[in-house]
């Protein structure tokens, strides 16, 4: 009987030594995660992944698994990010038709847009000390995940930082565009789609699909340009600068 | 079949892509050349396979279950970050606030209301 409790002490650490304790845990806090938000009537302050990470750290703290080890599991699941960035090509060729319908406005908009989301943040990170380590993590937060994650691969940062900075970023762009578009008499759904999309990522498109289908269509958009001028510039300006 | 198909499409553009940034010595993932690749391709051959539109459908899909790895470690960041998290949520927020009043009104000022009608 000692025996048995004994191995049953062991049995977490040595579970661990294939990913499917870890991949396996991911996808109960997913499901649940999921469900939770729609039970909750779908609140734009707190989107599903929030929820399916809070069960998630919850699950690793009560088993007492490191986040290393869960990270080393979990890895099977990272690589697939891989061929999804790849996947987001697609739906950026699908939307391609509206820049024909309106390129001027979203070819003017978009790289100077996405260029002061970043410069905003780092500007004010900066003057109040932030490390380059924070500013790194800091820089792709309006990029949408897949595609910051590429951007964190090559200027460096914390993920973790950068992943929550997405998280919240999303989450108040979808309330600005809201209040501001108000505040400014915008009533255009291709504008506050088109802003969603820019600044908000993919939280902000699910936002603009909730609004209308021009909206999401037009935030899906402004997400795609945004990561894509994003991850050629970022790294080249940095680079240039020689500021990171 | 078709999904595995689409996924073999969507890995061959990974691996060229991650060839070029290796060749290149580009400062981009290989993911994003790959989906740039991707994009390019289908302009240039006029359409996408509906194999690489269900398999690229399914991976988007999961997209939120793929980055939970990243996000459960925030909350596993420790006092890694001491003394920074005032600039940290005054970037966020008032950064963010900043960028959303900006892109509105960079668009107001090209989209006038009444022009809309014409424009098209």
């Amino acid at each position: 009987m000692t025996d048995l409790i004994a191995r049953f002490q062991q049995l977490a650490p040595q579970l661990l030594s294939t990913p499917a304790l870890s991949v396996l845990m991911t996808l109960i806090a997913y499901f649940v995660g999921v469900s939770l938000f729609r039970k909750l009537k779908q609140p734009v302050w707190c989107p599903p992944v929030l929820i399916a990470a809070v069960l998630l750290a919850i699950m690793l703290s009560l088993l007492s698994i490191s986040f290393e080890e869960y990270r080393t599991g979990a890895n099977w699941l990272s690589f697939l990010l891989g061929p999804a960035t790849v996947a987001l090509g697609v739906p950026l060729y699908q939307q391609f038709h509206h820049i024909r319908a309106m390129w001027r406005p979203i070819l003017a908009t978009v790289p100077l847009a996405a260029t002061v989301a970043v410069l905003y943040a780092l500007v004010i990170a900066w003057a109040l000390g932030a490390s380059t380590e924070v500013l790194a993590s800091l820089a792709p937060k309006s990029v949408t995940a897949p595609i910051a994650i590429g951007i964190n691969q090559q200027i460096g940062g914390s993920v973790s930082l950068l992943m929550g900075s997405l998280l919240v970023t999303g989450v108040v762009a979808s309330l600005f565009v809201d209040w501001l578009s108000r505040w400014l008499n915008i009533s255009d759904d291709r504008l506050i789609g088109l802003t969603l999309g820019i600044n908000g990522h993919a939280i902000g498109t699910v936002r603009a699909f909730e609004i209308s289908a021009t909206a999401g269509a037009f935030s899906s958009l402004g997400m795609g340009l945004t990561g894509v001028f994003t991850a050629l510039l970022l790294p080249f300006a940095l680079d240039t600068l020689n500021v990171l | 079949m078709p999904l595995l198909r689409g996924f073999l499409t969507l890995l061959l553009f990974l691996i060229l892509g991650e060839a070029m940034r290796l060749l290149f010595l580009l400062p981009i993932s290989g993911g994003i050349i790959g989906m740039l690749l991707l994009t390019f391709w289908a302009m240039v051959s006029g359409g996408i396979s509906e194999d690489l539109a269900l398999a690229s459908q399914k991976l988007i899909a999961i997209l939120i279950l793929l980055i939970m790895p990243g996000v459960v470690g925030v909350f596993f960041l420790g006092g890694h970050f001491d003394g920074q998290w005032l600039a940290i949520t005054l970037a966020l927020l008032a950064g963010t606030f900043l960028s959303v009043l900006t892109t509105l009104l960079i668009l107001r000022v090209q989209v006038r209301p009444d022009q809309e009608a014409s424009h098209d």
